[in-house]
């Protein structure tokens, strides 16, 4: 596998609507920020090629997704062969930051991927730049809850970004990069194809549907 | 009927469009040909698979005059179609031409009030009116306001509606009405709008022309738009003598219309060629049956907007957070559009942002709310904003809100539910069709992100990647897919045709995407696999909001010569098709819903093959769908006959095992 030319690396961002998931992207990808970006309806990506500590080259391919729960049902088809997954919240909106835990059994539900105890999770608090004010009172303990409770904790690296103002996104991104490429790595060592059907439920269902019953 | 010299000169044009085309040598859609098998034939079952929801008045008016159409017609169903049907069409004409010839066709006031008479069934009980009254009078309504909704909305209603019309403003008294616009937000095309639209940053509907969502740039837009516009011009005259042809005569050049011609062959062919744009409104809201819907509802609606309007929930939550970004390219959405500093975009659905908000924005919230009241089983769903919003472009808020239920519940029902059911089954369906009817797009595209091809039996459970683009084409019906001229043609032939339409304008942009040049040379120059697919995803993403022509999207897609004759795609199929896909994914979900993330890959195969056991003889009849479906899809040509041959056969097969 190592004889791939390129190393794809799939990455993908979830979270509560809102809390500006495509406006990350797009300030990684284009070093942009736009206050006219519209709800994401379905999904988007973009691609981006990097190098990790100076030598490897990669592309990074991310993925924004709505956030209303509902689009959930649509994501099972780009969940596969993630590499890393994002779970964003607003660092203005409490709600956010405790639907964390539910991003993250969604994707590992939907994604089925091969080590769900030690998949390459990152938590980005997003919108920085807003005043003290209107920030969740207390973050930084609430945050702790969630990160370090030792049952099912969300013990993931944490960034506070600003997608408005670039802070931090950069920093963000390579580390996901880091990660999303030590995840494709192990993968390949266990030659374990990520893109095999054995995840699929209902598939191995048809399956034995169409061959099994004849009685 | 007046013979104006000018009409004379221009019937010519009205009967014989293609001479008109070549004459001007540009690229007009005069000439789009009408193949569709399923015809009129086609909207009238059409109409009554609208009436399961028991909204069936107005399709009973349509389908009264489609009746009286095609018997008068005889079996002339195609009037473009000439070398079938010699006869019917001059006949036709010569009504156009000659107002004394008796033709059944002619509109008269008469027979058209006659149609109407469905209505007068709601002007009778007038004491749930009179016990409004009061609650009328008590309120605060803003005068010029009424004035401008009559002058605009109301003025050519029969009496009638009106009083239900105006009935309904008038129940409107504790809704801030000072927030309604009272204006139309799209001017009629003549040389002066045309100049300062031609003049400024936005078109003709308050939208940037140039966005980060396309790459149109400012040039090109101005070029397409200098000639469109002169055929929207050219168009509206024609409408103009459709309108007069059938009895319905406006009071000035200004006048919007509230009623249209009944459905036809030619009506059809008119409303394919695009509604004037200041007319949309009204000839959405009519072809689509709004008065029924809200004549039925009289007062419903600010009764909702009343009930909701300090509500809080969820769904107000994500309402409150996609209000800014519904169109926020667009000056009736953003009202810090074009200025540098939009701070308070920042701090979406706080208090701050809602003192700068447009009226717009104050009158999308109160449609999504009472929508999501209204219809809880959908609640709100991502992409109601946008179709919301596209609609308040061109109507009052009353008949926007009615637009939205009856889109969700006659169109395309279940795509916003709350597990957008809708979609997942519309995708299923889109895929067949795009198997059946583009095999050559399906060799690519009917793959998995790993670019292994999907097995005939995976179709359905296994959607292919470019399902989530094509799903959002179904959620937002194109808004924000298309470019906006192009969104609003297909509109305009959804509003009147119905569902199959997203399906026909889906298939041509799929064969478009297939036909373009760049498309062909990235598939020749590459292998396949992973990569293929994301590009593939990416391209279909993007080719759409390069469509600015609306012509060569209709063009394609009903253009038996020069097009693909999707129009040949009819409602029947797709009503089977999703039928069959619908009961598919319910078997399969019924299972599905079994299955949680704590269990392993052993536990979840226990499941499936208990449940198998614990389904039986109805796993069966699975199966007999799937040799049904897989005997019409693979290789034989899906027609009618084929598919009515196997559903009968399919109905025989299951009522003699029960």
């Amino acid at each position: 596998m190592s004889g791939r030319k390129k190393t794809l690396l799939k990455v993908i961002i979830l979270g509560d609507s809102g809390v500006g998931k495509t406006s990350l992207m797009q300030q990684f990808v284009n070093n942009k920020f736009s206050h006219q970006y519209k709800a994401t309806i379905g999904a988007d990506f973009l691609t981006k090629e990097i190098s990790i500590d100076g030598n490897k080259q990669v592309t990074l391919q991310i993925w924004d997704t709505a956030g209303q729960e509902r689009f959930q049902s649509l994501g099972v088809a780009f969940y596969r062969g993630a590499d890393c997954c994002v779970l964003c919240y607003d660092v203005t909106n409490e709600k956010s930051l405790n639907n964390l835990t539910s991003w993250k059994d969604e994707f590992l539900v939907q994604s089925n991927v091969s080590n769900p105890q030690d998949f390459p999770f990152i938590i980005i608090g997003n919108k920085i730049d807003v005043d003290e004010a209107k920030k969740i009172p207390s973050l930084q303990k609430k945050l702790q809850n969630i990160t370090n409770n030792q049952l099912g904790g969300l013990n993931y690296p944490v960034f506070e970004t600003s997608a408005k103002d670039g802070i931090n996104v950069e920093a963000a991104f390579e580390v996901i990069a880091k990660m999303a490429l030590q995840q494709e790595e192990l993968n390949d060592a266990n030659g374990n194809d990520v893109s095999d059907d054995y995840n699929d439920a209902i598939n191995i269902h048809l399956e034995s549907e169409s061959s099994g019953c004849a009685c | 009927m007046a013979t104006d010299p000018d009409i004379v000169i221009s019937m010519p044009a009205l009967s014989y469009p293609k001479a008109r085309a070549k004459e001007n040598g540009k690229h007009i859609q005069n000439d789009i040909h009408n193949e569709d098998n399923d015809n009129e034939q086609d909207n009238n079952r059409d109409n009554n698979n609208n009436n399961n929801t028991n909204d069936n008045s107005i399709d009973d008016i349509n389908n009264s005059n489609d009746d009286f159409n095609n018997s008068n017609n005889d079996n002339s169903i195609d009037d473009d179609d000439e070398s079938t049907t010699p006869s019917s069409p001059p006949r036709r004409r010569l009504s156009y031409l000659d107002p004394s010839t008796p033709s059944r066709h002619l509109r008269t006031p008469s027979s058209y009030s006659h149609n109407y008479s469905l209505l007068d069934i709601y002007d009778s009980p007038s004491s749930e009116r009179s016990s409004m009254a009061p609650l009328a009078t008590g309120g605060l309504i803003d005068t010029s306001i009424m004035k401008g909704l009559d002058d605009l909305e109301f003025k050519e209603l029969s009496n009638d509606t009106t009083i239900f019309a105006r009935h309904t403003i008038d129940s409107f008294p504790e809704l801030d009405i000072s927030d309604q616009e009272s204006e139309s937000y799209v001017q009629p095309t003549d040389q002066d709008t045309i100049d300062r639209i031609l003049a400024s940053p936005y078109d003709r509907y308050g939208f940037k022309k140039t966005s980060t969502h396309h790459n149109i740039s400012l040039e090109d837009y101005n070029k397409w738009f200098s000639e469109y516009a002169q055929d929207a011009i050219r168009r509206k005259k024609k409408w103009n003598l459709l309108m007069k042809s059938n009895g319905l005569q406006l009071d000035s050049a200004q006048a919007i219309p509230t009623r249209f011609p009944p459905k036809s062959d030619k009506v059809k062919k008119m409303i394919r060629q695009g509604i004037p744009a200041e007319w949309r409104g009204s000839a959405w809201f009519f072809y689509a049956g709004g008065y029924d819907k809200l004549n039925k509802h009289v007062g419903v609606y600010s009764k909702i907007v009343r009930d909701t309007k300090d509500i809080q929930n969820k769904d107000t939550e994500v309402i409150e957070r996609d209000l800014n970004r519904t169109f926020p390219d667009n000056i009736y959405f953003n009202s810090h559009i074009g200025t540098d500093a939009n701070t308070s975009v920042t701090t979406l659905g706080t208090e701050n942002s809602r003192s700068s908000e447009t009226a717009m924005v104050k009158t999308l919230r109160r449609v999504l709310v009472a929508f999501a009241h209204y219809q809880p089983q959908i609640g709100y769903c991502q992409s109601l904003n946008f179709l919301a919003g596209l609609l308040l472009l061109f109507m009052e808020e009353e008949r926007a809100f009615w637009m939205l239920v009856i889109l969700t519940e006659r169109i395309i029902p279940k795509v916003h539910s709350a597990n957008l059911e809708g979609v997942h089954t519309d995708q299923g369906v889109l895929m067949l069709c795009v198997k059946e009817y583009i095999p050559q797009l399906w060799a690519i595209l009917g793959k998995n992100f790993e670019g292994e091809s999907l097995s005939e039996d995976k179709i359905l459970t296994r959607l292919p990647p470019v399902t989530l683009v094509t799903s959002s084409w179904f959620m937002s019906v194109f808004v924000g897919n298309l470019p906006i001229e192009t969104t609003l043609r297909v509109w305009d032939i959804l509003w009147y045709e119905g569902s199959k339409t997203i399906f026909r304008i889906s298939l041509t942009i799929c064969k478009m995407c297939l036909e373009d040049p760049e498309f062909q040379n990235s598939r020749s120059s590459k292998g396949s696999g992973e990569m293929d697919q994301i590009e593939l995803f990416q391209f279909m993403q993007n080719y759409p909001k390069t469509i600015l022509e609306p012509n060569v999207l209709i063009d394609n897609c009903f253009k038996k010569i020069g097009g693909y004759g999707f129009g040949s795609l009819s409602q029947d199929e797709i009503n089977k098709c999703r039928e069959f896909v619908s009961k598919q994914r319910a078997k399969l979900n019924y299972k599905k819903s079994n299955i949680t993330a704590e269990m392993t890959e052993e536990e979840r195969q226990a499941l499936i093959s208990s449940s198998d056991s614990t389904f039986g003889a109805e796993d069966q009849s699975i199966h007999d769908v799937y040799g049904f479906h897989r005997s019409i899809m693979s290789g034989v040509v899906w027609n009618k006959s084929i598919s009515n041959k196997m559903k009968r056969r399919f109905v025989r097969r299951t009522s003699s095992r029960s």
